[in-house]
């Protein structure tokens, strides 16, 4: 007996080892009876807490990108609400199909997400700096939006980066904009001051609006596509020569927090200055000659 | 309740979560996994209880288990590696060492630690991943998996030796 003590004293170590072991294998080899093993799993209550609180650390890490996506996705829906709208009001008097095909247009535009990384909105001449460049697609003369509305147009490329005058520039900033609903159209510009309030100017005497109607870009330019939202209507006046009206807008992009935006890339942009360029040269050619 | 049992207690915990949280959801080419709470094994000084080692590392492989839905596969390897690591270790020190020399770097030399550890961590990655395709054997699969898993493995305890040799 004595023996067997002194015995087990000195090789406890490996009785206790294959013990281990054999618990262990079992564990692995009776797996199968899920049920008797919730407590070994991660259905266990402590176990499951932990993973709960690390995927609430990974979601808020996964932010970042979620915002990114919402914002493309805020603007392309509210593009397609705004072609709709559209349709919806022609189709009341006549309906054809060249333009319910007008929808397609949304794939002529390319949008590229862009995080903004300098912005400023105290001077009366801001510019603001985005991290996408020539090597994302983006060329100078490109317009850039929000998930709310308006932001601005790329002026400067780099590879990686490029500089967009933003609305708030009261010196290169003029984006042709219209009444919502009324077709009537100004052009957009700020004379500094107050980043929330903007004017479009150029709204003819003749036209009929209210205060509170909204104010989208009209298309013209290629630059936006249409129904981009620009702002409010809060105040109207006469222009100085008396000829026009002059509008007061709420914008509706909050430019002193702006992160994420999105460069839209018209397609058939490289194509238009293409055409434009070479109408040019031809012209010029005629003159010399 | 020594200190020495606070802080192993505090490691275990750190190895636990580390894995749980981060390391084990590393699945680089779909195979190689960082097992980084082996260190935690290979670090008993000399001359501690080989009981306690074994206990010690059967809990930290049941818990391992525990997170990742494979009851008793970190539990069989981990102890296995707890069983020989007093042994293993006592052939790199020489019999007029510390009566508690702790295996790092700096106490017995870059040499032998590397040897140490290299032979230790691809033991665990050998039977872990032997273990656990026990049902479903592609040999290609589990050599990348034992070579992956060893690697990175090594690489993180590498880092770890050499920031606190300092």
């Amino acid at each position: 007996m004595k023996n067997l003590l002194a015995f087990l004293q000195k090789y406890f170590h490996w009785v206790l080892f294959v013990t281990l072991e054999v618990v262990s294998l079992v564990l692995l080899f009776q797996y199968n009876h899920y049920q008797n093993s919730v407590w070994s799993s991660s259905a266990n209550v402590v176990v499951g807490k932990i993973y709960e609180w690390s995927s609430a650390l990974d979601s808020y890490f996964s932010l970042k990108k979620v915002n990114e996506n919402l914002t493309l996705r805020n603007f392309y829906l509210e593009r397609q609400v705004s072609q709709l709208r559209r349709l919806y009001q022609e189709s009341q008097e006549t309906q054809s199909k060249e333009e319910r095909k007008a929808l397609a247009d949304v794939s002529q535009y390319s949008l590229v997400p862009a995080k903004v990384i300098s912005n400023a909105t105290n001077t009366p001449d801001n510019l603001m700096t985005i991290d996408k460049g020539s090597k994302d697609g983006i060329e100078e003369g490109m317009g850039v939006v929000c998930g709310a509305g308006i932001v601005g147009i790329t002026y400067l490329t780099s590879t990686h980066y490029t500089v967009v005058i933003p609305v708030l520039n009261s010196r290169s900033s003029r984006i042709s904009c219209a009444i919502r609903g009324h077709g009537y159209f100004g052009v957009l510009r700020w004379y500094g001051g107050d980043s929330r309030y903007a004017f479009v100017e150029g709204i003819p005497r003749h036209a009929r609006f209210k205060r509170g109607d909204w104010v989208e870009t009209n298309g013209y330019s290629s630059i936006f596509p249409e129904g981009v939202l620009v702002g409010k209507i809060v105040e109207v006046y006469n222009s100085r020569d008396g000829l026009s009206y002059k509008l007061k807008v709420q914008l509706s992009t909050n430019f002193g927090n702006l992160r994420d935006v999105v460069v839209v890339t018209d397609k058939s942009f490289a194509e238009r200055v293409r055409l434009m360029q070479a109408a040019n040269d031809s012209l010029k050619l005629n003159v010399r000659e | 309740m020594s200190t020495d049992f606070l802080k192993r207690l505090g490691l275990f915990f750190v190895f636990l979560l580390s894995q749980a949280v981060l390391l084990g959801r590393i699945h680089l080419f779909n195979c190689a996994t960082p097992l980084f709470y082996v260190y935690f094994v290979t670090m008993f000084p000399r001359n501690y209880p080989k009981w306690g080692i074994l206990v010690w590392s059967f809990l930290l492989g049941l818990m391992v288990d525990i997170f990742f839905n494979t009851p008793g596969l970190a539990a069989a390897s981990l102890t296995l590696i707890g069983a020989i690591q007093p042994y293993y270790f006592e052939l790199f020190v020489s019999h007029d060492a510390a009566e508690d020399l702790r295996p790092s770097l700096s106490s017995i030399g870059s040499l032998k630690y590397t040897n140490y550890i290299v032979v230790l961590v691809l033991l665990y990655s050998l039977v872990f991943h032997t273990l656990e395709m026990f049902s479903f054997f592609n040999w290609l699969h589990w050599l990348m998996c034992v070579v992956g898993s060893t690697i990175v493995t090594l690489a993180l305890i590498f880092t770890f030796e050499v920031a606190n040799r300092k």
